[in-house]
């Protein structure tokens, strides 16, 4: 890009008289078109003389039709061959040249950004002897910040070129670039502006706090983890730990992250789908063995909630890995009707203290008393209050409606569920003899929507019902529910008072959805 | 004093896809459709199928089907397409 100082070189058609603001933008570049809605409202508040200039890299059409888009009126010129485009050095648009009389570079500004504009908009008022416009404002519902589009004379010239294929198998990965901030910045609000956080503020990765996260993983910083989809981000060692870091992560977390990325990423758990869902779903990770004690997970009241740094922050993590590796942020590609608030952290652990029973990692094949991490792609926790229930079937039978009710009441064979029961209701299930086992087959044999909801009203779910299998609950002639038992998995968490579980639906499930994974580690 | 911190964002360049050149007219064109295996896309794309015939004076429309709108379709559905040559690919997406 041209440096400040250089005299430009022409612009397309009549040369510019006197000081001038020249914005090269193209029709299909977002950030363009919010730059040139603010250099319109400029061009206007200066009066004749056009000493605001937009060039486009586009045809007359296209461009007629965004300025008609815009309600905007701007002197256009057309770089119909580029050359204005590569001669000014652009990388990207919109930029903007503030150029003075003589055609001499006095600023300029790539991408859109509000106080650019202020400043250069400024200059060019102080320049014409006119009163300062007050061009963008901070909080008037356009960002702050965004960045621009390449350069149309920049862009691969194809004719619909393949994309290239991601290389899923490598186990090295380039390492991570190291910026170093501007002296004046501040590093939190950086870090926003550079697209590296969620909506809540981060830890700046600093190369220190990485590297001691590194340490604790004991893995090489290019060594690749996982590629994370829809993008295929390689998740190297050390992008993991500027992430853990950015969540608020201590160095130990390393040991159950580095294994959590690999579950999340195993191809059975299609997180390629859930990233891109309009569900409900997010990735549940559900923490079993002794690591719980050591790093200090909740398991015990407000499980689901703020009452760790464990969990809180190492599902942050693993939030921001999806999005700042797999390329899944919100109106990207994760495009939820509804959100999830686990979308923020959604990390459990098992309070195997008190449960009667064996850890849920068992299920799949982890012997009880080691750690594992298991996801399950869910739906925020639906509620199931019980407080009279003396015997176990009383209890079941008040989840039973709420797992029926799972996806969408008359959809039956497709959801699968986690019911995460209370401490209170477990012991209630103990005493009266209930195993595991017992349970699940319980709630499978007990789940059912009646057949009298299927009246030809061409419903969700209705129009499978011949595949459903019928049976009769209680007199009542239903279909099940769930395709077979296995479809409930059964787990122990949450605080000592208070005769309430928590019931979790699923998202697509099976070979051609989502099925859940357990990873064990040290 | 200034900060360095490490970059915990995906470096590589995007590739960006272009969208191939409109075909100047489907008249007598073999267009392909296909259906990504969500609930109701079947009657949308035959709906799509009858007007681009009648309406259109396209001559052969293809039709393809992935196993399952939750994961991306697999080679064997790209290359049944890529065998057929149809002059244009209309991937019907869902929501």
């Amino acid at each position: 890009m041209l440096s400040n100082g250089v005299v430009a070189p022409p612009v397309p058609g009549q040369p510019l008289s006197g000081p001038s603001l020249l914005a090269f933008f193209k029709a299909d570049c977002p950030a363009c078109h919010l730059a040139l809605r603010y250099l319109d409202s400029l061009s206007r508040s200066l009066g004749s003389g056009d000493h605001v200039v937009a060039v486009s890299q586009d045809e007359i059409a296209p461009t007629d039709k965004l300025m008609r888009s815009l309600g905007a009126d701007l002197p256009l010129r057309f770089d119909r061959d580029l050359a204005a485009s590569a001669g000014f050095g652009l990388e990207a648009v919109p930029t903007l040249f503030l150029l003075d009389r003589s055609g001499r570079v006095l600023a300029s500004s790539q991408g859109f950004d509000k106080a650019d504009l202020n400043r250069l908009g400024g200059d060019l008022a102080k320049l014409l002897d006119v009163p300062d416009p007050e061009l963008a404002r901070t909080g008037d519902g356009n960002p702050d910040f965004q960045p621009g589009c390449v350069s149309r004379h920049l862009e691969p010239e194809s004719d619909a070129a393949a994309a290239e294929i991601p290389d899923l198998y490598s186990r090295r990965a380039g390492r991570a670039s190291r910026i170093d901030l501007p002296t004046e910045a501040d590093a939190e609000e950086w870090c926003y502006e550079s697209g590296y956080a969620d909506p809540l503020p981060v830890v700046p990765p600093t190369v220190e706090r990485v590297e001691r996260m590194l340490a604790e993983s004991g893995l090489n910083p290019d060594e690749v983890v996982a590629h994370v989809p829809p993008n295929f981000g390689a998740a190297s060692a050390e992008k993991i730990a500027a992430n853990a870091v950015m969540a608020g992560c201590r160095p130990e977390y390393m040991r159950v992250l580095v294994p959590a990325v690999r579950a999340l990423c195993d191809e059975r758990l299609d997180i390629h789908g859930v990233q891109g869902t309009t569900h409900f779903a997010a990735p549940l990770a559900i923490v079993n063995g002794p690591v719980r004690l050591e790093l200090g997970f909740a398991c015990g009241s407000n499980v689901f909630s703020n009452a760790a740094r464990a969990n809180s922050t190492i599902g942050r993590a693993l939030q921001l890995i999806l999005r700042n590796l797999g390329g899944a942020a919100p109106g990207r590609i994760d495009m939820s009707t509804m959100g999830n608030p686990g979308r923020f952290s959604f990390v459990i652990g098992e309070n195997e203290e008190v449960s009667p029973w064996g850890p849920l990692a068992e299920d799949f094949g982890i012997d009880a008393g080691r750690n594992a991490v298991t996801f399950f792609c869910a739906e925020p926790p639906r509620p199931v209050s019980e407080h009279k229930a003396r015997e176990p079937k009383v209890l079941l039978r008040a989840i039973c409606p709420v797992l029926a009710n799972l996806w969408s009441h008359r959809v039956c064979k497709r959801s699968e569920a986690v019911l995460v029961i209370g401490p209170e209701h477990a012991a209630t299930l103990d005493r009266g003899g209930f195993t595991k086992r017992d349970v699940v087959e319980f709630l499978f044999e007990n789940t059912g929507v009646p057949v009298s909801e299927y009246d030809g009203d061409g419903g969700e779910g209705t129009h499978e019902a011949g595949f459903y299998d019928e049976c009769v609950i209680r007199g009542v002639r239903c279909y099940r529910k769930f395709r077979r038992p296995e479809s409930i998995r059964v787990m122990v968490a949450g605080g000592p008072a208070g005769k309430f579980s928590a019931v979790l639906g699923s998202w697509a499930t099976g070979p051609r959805g989502s099925q859940m994974v357990s990873y064990q580690f040290d | 004093m200034s900060l360095t911190v490490v970059n915990p964002l995906d470096e590589r360049p995007l590739p960006e896809g272009s969208a191939p050149p409109r075909l100047a007219s489907v008249g007598g064109a073999r267009i392909a459709l296909l259906d990504i295996s969500k609930g109701g896309g079947e009657v949308f794309l035959d709906r799509v199928d009858a007007l681009l015939r009648e309406r259109y004076g396209v001559s052969e429309v293809l039709r393809f089907r992935k196993p399952t709108f939750a994961k991306p379709a697999p080679e064997a559905v790209l290359t049944d397409i890529r065998e057929a040559q149809p002059h244009a690919v209309i991937e019907a997406l869902a929501d």
